[in-house]
This record gives structure tokens, sequence and C-alpha cells, in this order.
């Protein structure tokens, strides 16, 4: 889920020259990228199934990162990419589907959110509900973990550029004076709600949904002010040394979603699964399950989407009507 | 016993560990808990003057010394434990001084351990790179210095009983390298839920043999984060 992350929430793409080899089959009619991350890992392997049993056609399911299957979209390598988050990848957007036109993304997409959260000790027997609660002192105290009196909230990767928007979001709202902002892989992160839940410990920490932490532990979303592009004033350490202190953003995140891509020759060649792609429409629940049966089970990709597809039968026969 | 429903357990556990707990009610005057415990030291709670007090090395090892074994809080055991970690992860709770090891079901061995006197010192994923039965111990050059005690060890102390990395060694190495950290066990059991070692991770001689039997080289080890001064960008 980490790369999921990585992908979803950083900003920075840097584009590069990419070498497709030839990554489709004889045999296959089209190729789905997927991602490393266990709901893209499902979702196109679900689209795999589906394609097969509702038009008959093969599919190679072949993992690659963001970066390599735009580049195969554009080229016609590449014929469907099953999560691309918005607006976070809104500059592979530009570049392939506004000016180049050879990728195209389905009108419906999965709402995404973004913002901080509390587990279920923390939110009731420490009263976090809300963003104001992390500029309490006494309150954040309870969340101290190396005994300077000082509590700590982890804010994400170090490599996301979420994690600099957060460390933004802090010092705006104004609670990075009183706790201590941890930067650590996400397997930290969530191995530390882990052992806290465990414990019976507080932890309050950034979070995203759809994410598998919501499946695994009863987890509250820290109420705050909705996002107001007004007051959204965000500027990156890659932009000026003095980011964090011409940044201001005490509000809440802006809503995101992901969506199927596909490429723009998919409308000729089969204009059926064009259609099809359009008509889906997951839920965040449902990703949630997806990452839950994938993450924590450890289902293997293809056997899960055998079964969603045959539970999700008129659905999926729904998605296939002209 | 109000104590007790201060512990961090779950109920099923707290029914376990109610008389091993009474035993220390009567033995010391003290219930233990980890309910607030701090990375500066691990509290216990005493019902009769109804404080929160320092679990320090003196305690520790005056309860050691009348029980033959650690409180039941740092004793192994399996815990309900729900993670997206594969099973045989190991993960590190420096705070709350537990070594858990996944298992399947959602479920993990939770050992007790000592650490660092300034924490564990460092936090993030590392591997199991070897591991090392009854390890030669060779103390770093400036404990040489030091110590006197360390001199006649310069160039490595033989494993045994006495050797200060217990009965088995985790060796703990990052990209492939030694980190220079490492899991291993101790000749002093009862410091096992103190803040007292110089950096690694110790456990009792038997846990750590447990341990040892249960984990496969390059097994993933997560070290949460504890000792907030080492984090990047604090």
């Amino acid at each position: 889920m980490a790369d999921l992350v990585k992908l979803a929430l950083k900003v920075a793409v840097v584009a590069s020259a990419i070498v497709l080899g030839d990554i489709r089959t004889k045999a296959a009619d089209l190729v789905i990228a997927m991602p490393n991350w266990s709901s893209g890992q499902a979702t196109a392997n679900i689209l795999k199934v589906s394609l097969k049993k509702e038009f008959g056609l093969d599919a190679d399911v072949v993992e690659m990162g963001t970066m390599i299957a735009f580049a195969g979209l554009d080229s016609g390598q590449v014929d469907i990419h099953p999560e691309v988050w918005l607006p976070n990848l809104d500059t592979l957007v530009k570049k392939y589907v506004t000016d180049a036109a050879t990728v195209a993304i389905s009108p419906i997409g999965v709402p995404a959110w973004q913002g901080i959260c509390a587990n279920r000790t923390a939110a009731d027997k420490y009263g976090f509900k809300d963003i104001s609660d992390l500029s309490d002192p006494k309150k954040t105290e309870a969340l101290d973990t190396d005994g300077d009196g000082k509590g700590e909230m982890w804010i994400g990767a170090e490599t996301w550029s979420s994690t600099t928007i957060e460390r933004i979001r802090a010092n705006s709202y104004g609670y990075a004076k009183n706790l201590s902002l941890l930067e650590m892989p996400e397997d930290v992160g969530m191995a530390a709600v882990d052992a806290a839940e465990a414990a019976d410990r507080p932890m309050v920490f950034a979070c995203y949904s759809p994410h598998v932490v919501f499946k695994l532990h009863d987890i509250v979303r820290l109420t705050e002010p909705p996002y107001d592009a007004a007051k959204w004033k965000i500027v990156l350490p890659t932009e000026d040394p003095l980011w964090l202190s011409k940044s201001n953003a005490a509000v809440g995140w802006d809503t995101a979603h992901y969506h199927i891509a596909y490429a723009t020759s998919l409308r000729k060649k089969h204009p059926e699964v064009v259609r099809f792609l359009e008509h889906v429409d997951f839920k965040p629940e449902e990703a949630i399950d997806m990452s839950y049966a994938l993450q924590v089970e450890r289902q293997p990709p293809y056997a899960y989407a055998e079964q969603w597809v045959a539970r999700n039968e008129a659905r999926v026969e729904g998605w296939a009507k002209p | 016993m109000t104590s007790l429903s201060r512990t961090r357990f779950g109920k099923g556990e707290q029914a376990k560990g109610h008389a091993a707990s009474l035993a220390v009610v009567l033995a010391l005057g003290l219930v233990f808990s980890t309910a607030a415990s701090l990375a500066a030291g691990t509290q216990v709670y005493d019902p009769k003057t109804r404080q929160w007090t320092d679990y320090n090395r003196t305690k520790a090892y005056q309860y050691y010394k009348l029980h033959k074994q650690v409180p039941e809080s740092f004793r192994p055991q399996v815990v309900k434990f729900r993670t997206a970690e594969q099973p045989g992860t190991i993960i590190i709770d420096g705070n709350q001084h537990f070594l858990y090891l996944v298992q399947p079901g959602q479920q993990a061995i939770r050992y007790g351990i000592g650490v660092g006197r300034d924490g564990f010192g460092w936090a993030g994923i590392v591997k199991v790179g070897r591991t090392a039965e009854w390890p030669t111990w060779t103390p770093p050059a400036e404990m040489v210095a030091r110590d006197p005690k360390a001199r006649p060890w310069a160039n490595g102390m033989p494993g045994g009983p006495d050797n200060p990395l217990g009965a088995r060694a985790l060796y703990l190495y990052e990209g492939g390298h030694d980190t220079i950290y490492r899991i291993h066990g101790t000749p002093e059991p009862w410091t096992i839920g103190l803040d007292v070692s110089s950096g690694c991770i110790r456990m009792n001689n038997g846990d750590i043999i447990d341990l040892h039997s249960r984990i496969k080289v390059g097994a993933k080890v997560i070290v949460l984060m504890q000792g907030a001064a080492l984090y990047k960008g604090v």
C-alpha cells in the first residue's frame, strides 16, 4: 500500500525516457497494466476476468509502474490502467489525455480522501475528535512515546509530497508546536497503529481512504474545516527554500478520485470494451475489501477476481450492456 | 483491583494475568501495568499509595529475585494482533517494551524486551541478516577504553552464560549490510522491561531461543517510532 500512496499522493512526477519491450503475449487481445498495490492488483484482475466473461477477450495483466503504463497507453502497447489518481497525476493526464489525446479517463471515479485519523482509544479515551484537539498540549501529551512530554504523530513517508503538505497543515493549524511530526515508511506507521491497537494505546496519524487500516482497526477521522481553495496556499520545498513560512493550509484536503484509464486506440479496436470501462463503478468500501483480501488475507489476485466477478455477476453484466 | 482495569490488556489476558498480578501485589505491593509506561522508563501502580511509580532497575531486580521470572506482562504470550504484515514479521515497540512476532490468524507472540537507555536509537525497517547461537561478544573500542571490565575481552568474549549477548543473537541488516544492532539474549533477565542497554534489543535467554527457533533469516523487522529526535524532519 505504501506504493499506492507514493503514487497517489506524490505530486512530483519526473518525466523520463521509457522503453517498452514487447509486453503482450501473442494470444492476448488486451494488456492491462497492474500497479503494485493491492486494490489496483484486484481491479486489474477483475477487469481481466470480466472482459473474458462478457466479451471473450483474453487480457494479459502485466505489473508495471505508472510512468511505464502511461507510456504504454500512449504507444498502444498497454490498453488499460485500473487506477489513475486525480488530481495527483494531473501532470500525466495533461500530457497524455489533454495534449496527446492518446489516453482517456473513464468518467466514473472512486472518491478518495485524506486527513488525520485517530484510533478508537485516542478518540474515546483521550478526546481526539477534531483537528483542533491536536493543538491542546495537555491532550497531545498522551501521544508521547519517547518520554519527552511531547506527543508524536506520523505524517507520512519521507518521499511523499503529501507529507510536506501535512507539515504545512500542522504548522498552519498550530499543532506542530506541541507534536513531533514523524516521517517514516508507511509500513512503520501502520505497524505502529497495529501495536497501539494491540496495547490499547492512543495513536493519531495521517491517513487516507480507501485503505486497509479501516478494515483492520476501528479508526476515526478527525473533523476539520472543509477544503477551501482560497485558504489552500502550498509552496513546495522544490519551489522555495522558505516554503514552510510561505505556505498556509488550515483547512482539510480537497477530495480526490481515481479512475480507470484506457488507450484511445481502444475506441476503434474494441468499442464494447470502452463502453464497459466507462460504466465500471467501484465503491470506496469495495476498494478497502479488495485491499484487505489481498494484503491481509493474502488471497491470490486472480482467484480473488474470479470470486468477485461470480459474486457480482449481474453488476458486471450491467457494465457490459450497450 | 482497580489498577488491573488500567492495564492495557484485553479481558482474557487480564483474567490470565490476574493470579500473577495478585502475587506481585502481595509480594511487592505493586501491580504491573504498562498503561502508564513511558519511554523514559516503565511505571508500575502501587495500590497502597495509589501512585504510579517508576519500575526501575532495583525494583525489577527485587521482583526477579523473589519470583525467578519477570512480571506477567513481559513473559511470552499469544495476543491478538491485527496487521497487514506477514506472519514471521517482527515488530518492536520499544516504548512499551514489547517485541511481537506476527503469527497467522491475526495473532502475535509477544515477548518482553529491554531496550536502550535512550530508546532503541533508531526506527525503520530492517531484516534478520544472520543469526548465531551463543555468540561471541566484542566490546566496542570506546567501551574497552572506558571500562576496565571490558578490556580483557577486547578481542572477543566467547559465548556462554556470562556473555552479554546471551544465548542467541539476531543480526539486523539493512540493504545487505550489518546495522550493528542486534536482538540478543542477556545474562541479566531482570532488565527486561527497562531502558538499560546501549541500543540493542535484549530478551531473556529462554525467549530469544524461542524467537530464534521461530524466525527465518531474511525476516522483516519493523522498529517502531520511538525516540523522536532521531526522526528526520522533527
